[in-house]
């Protein structure tokens, strides 16, 4: 028993010491808020966290092939806006608006994929490049705040439903679906191509084609966080989204996902982004004034990231 | 000593040192759940708890606005009405603003006081604090929740006093650059749907240019720059903010370059210019977001609380700023980058918020 505890500590160096960190953090926040484990507590939080978890696991896929994305914000945006301009009524009108939404994503997110693997264009250029576009799609779909979301799905999502916290189960899905993903032929080579891309080559696999799909899934994942963040907010703004980009790398990196590409996991990332989530609503609590509030979360992270690689240096020797 | 244990106490030491850090946050929650407990039984307007939250503090117009809406505060302490006043600063991002009025909600806050960062995407959250019994008020940016109460100016009519002075000006006819704010935010598409209409009526005017530009001198001087080297000739520039009428005008000077009527606003580098080159004949009509705004939208939550009747639409009148009245308001003295503007008198404040 102690045996595989120690090793399973072993083998998660850098998701235990952010565990603490989250540990520590909900601890705090306990102290502010006695409810924090209350299941409505649990649907708010989960709805309030849920765009950025979901955009980091877009971020994290970009990251795992090397790549960063800068376009994030702006394709979360774009999903956003086209769900909320869709005015849709009832089931199948929300479920062809988030159709609609996700095709665009996808096609946003492969576009990239395309760019950075047959122009040979190094990431950050093309997808900084492309988020002036896809913005300015944005504003063509939605030219200032407004769209509809049916009210009854904005109460579901944000109060929950028949005592079920929507959002956390549509977190837990699309962990399930990564999972699952990974084990497959593509999860692989996604790895793979991030790790050595020559390599990855050499041995057979489509290197080109695991980009574009890796690159498009990270649409679908950008694309599901614009849909929540419009049923969050029951409407559609094509400005809100900028923030994600940055937060959604940060959460990554405290996830522990290498720029280099090919090292990291899922787990890692959404443990880095409510633990980036909790932090800022802790801060909130305390009521420090605001501008330290920054150099405070600031801090934290330095800290964090420095005794994350410091713990974990050990593995990599 | 070997490294593996030098890591594990690092660790721990790391763990012990952060809840440390949490127990010595700890005095503070108790007063502050202690302090709820206590207002929550007061039904009238005493020792409320208020919070402010924004999505911005750092431009100097929020500055402006924070300092006189701690003047107010401090009356309202000492008269007993307002015991706590807390600000928070969303920092341009509205998913923050939104986890601020719920961590409010939870904090059992009599009154929120909100700048918003979006027009709709605070709706539901609002609405929220208000089913909870917490007093909202919004200032400044608005939501287009009908449930909160909403102290603004007319953006339309700012748009539209701009166009027509304008208009009046090119005695309805000329080629004009029109310097709005960034694409897709309510404020600047507002601003420009009021100044639109007003330009339609005079088929003679044309707009050459139509630039977008964040707030801001730089970057609108920028924009400004390129817009102008393309149409040299034009004969007026419609502005729909401070830094946008300064960069306009400042490029005029250097370039030295005919001085065509620029409209503005009270930013007190574009008011200075103004006054320098009055003599030069240059003319500009100017309004203003009244920092006081604030202050009305304080004043009304606590009044509400007392029970008095405020309307949910606070509309505040925009002042004027002319060539006659320009000395009243240009303070030489002081920054560019800040907004000058007078007090409201408390009769007027009082007469907006239906007492």
């Amino acid at each position: 028993m102690r045996d595989r505890i120690t090793s399973a500590v072993r083998g998660n160096t850098d998701l235990v010491g952010l565990l603490v960190l989250l540990l520590v953090v909900l601890v705090a926040y306990q102290h502010y808020d006695s409810s924090l484990l209350d299941p409505a507590s649990v649907t708010i939080l989960s709805a309030q966290f849920l765009p950025l978890i979901l955009a980091a696991a877009g971020q994290t896929t970009v990251m795992l092939l090397g790549g960063i994305d800068l376009s994030l914000g702006a394709v979360l945006g774009l999903a956003m806006a086209v769900f909320a301009t869709y005015d849709a009524h009832g089931a199948a009108g929300v479920v062809t608006a988030a159709v609609a939404a996700l095709c665009a994503a996808v096609a946003a997110g492969a576009a990239n994929g395309t760019l950075v693997a047959y122009a040979g264009l190094p990431p950050i250029v093309v997808t900084l490049a492309v988020s002036f576009l896809w913005s300015g799609v944005t504003l063509i779909v939605l030219p200032q705040p407004g769209g509809h979301v049916p009210g009854g799905l904005v109460n579901a999502y944000n109060n929950g439903w028949n005592g079920l916290a929507v959002p956390a189960l549509v977190v837990a899905l699309v962990l399930a679906a990564w999972k699952v993903l990974r084990t497959t032929r593509y999860g692989l080579a996604l790895y793979a191509v991030g790790g050595n891309e020559h390599g990855a080559y050499a041995s057979g696999l489509h290197t080109r084609g695991t980009k574009i799909a890796g690159y498009a899934l990270a649409g679908a994942f950008t694309g599901l966080a614009g849909i929540g963040l419009a049923v969050q907010t029951g409407s559609a703004d094509p400005t809100i989204g900028t923030p994600y980009t940055l937060n959604s790398i940060a959460a990554c990196v405290l996830g522990g996902i290498s720029f280099f590409g090919g090292v990291g996991r899922m787990r890692g990332t959404v443990l880095g982004a409510l633990a980036i989530g909790l932090l800022t609503n802790l801060l909130l609590f305390t009521g420090i004034s605001p501008f330290y509030q920054l150099i405070v979360q600031g801090v934290i992270l330095v800290v964090a990231l420095a005794l994350k690689t410091y713990l974990t240096r050990e593995a990599a020797v | 000593m070997n490294a593996g244990s030098v890591r594990g106490a690092v660790a721990v030491a790391a763990s012990l040192c952060a809840l440390a850090g949490i127990s010595a946050c700890d005095v503070q929650s108790d007063s502050s759940t202690a302090k709820s407990g206590a207002s929550a039984s007061a039904a009238t307007a005493k020792d409320l708890k208020v919070g402010w939250s924004t999505i911005y503090l750092t431009p100097s117009w929020m500055q402006q606005t924070l300092k006189m809406m701690e003047g107010d505060v401090s009356k309202l302490k000492s008269a007993g009405k307002v015991s706590a006043f807390k600000t928070f600063n969303a920092n341009g991002d509205t998913s923050q603003q939104i986890a601020q009025i719920r961590a409010m909600i939870q904090q059992k806050y009599d009154v929120i006081i909100v700048d918003a960062g979006s027009s709709t995407a605070l709706n539901p959250a609002l609405e929220q604090a208000v089913a909870a019994g917490i007093t909202v008020v919004a200032f400044d940016s608005l939501p287009t929740s009908t449930k909160v109460i909403r102290v603004g100016t007319d953006q339309k009519a700012w748009g539209s006093m701009m166009a027509t002075w304008l208009a009046d000006k090119l005695k309805g006819k000329g080629s004009v650059i029109a310097m709005n704010g960034p694409a897709g935010v309510a404020v600047s598409e507002d601003r420009w749907a009021g100044a639109a209409a007003v330009f339609k009526k005079y088929p003679d005017i044309k707009i050459v240019s139509n630039v977008h530009s964040e707030y801001n001198l730089a970057p609108a001087a920028q924009a400004f720059a390129s817009a102008y080297s393309a149409h040299p000739d034009i004969d007026g520039v419609f502005s729909q903010g401070g830094a946008l009428s300064a960069a306009a005008l400042q490029t005029l000077v250097k370039q030295d370059k005919k001085l065509v009527p620029v409209t503005g606003e009270n930013y007190n580098g574009f008011l200075k210019m103004w006054r320098s080159h009055q003599k030069d004949g240059f003319s500009s009509l100017a309004t203003a977001q009244p920092n006081y705004l604030a202050v009305i939208a304080l004043e009304a939550a606590v009044a509400k609380r007392e029970g008095v009747s405020v309307p949910q639409d606070i509309t505040v009148p925009l002042p004027e700023i002319t060539d006659k009245n320009l000395a009243d308001y240009v303070k030489p003295d002081q920054p560019d980058d800040s907004y000058p503007i007078n007090d409201l008198p408390q009769s007027e404040i009082d007469k907006l918020i239906g007492k």
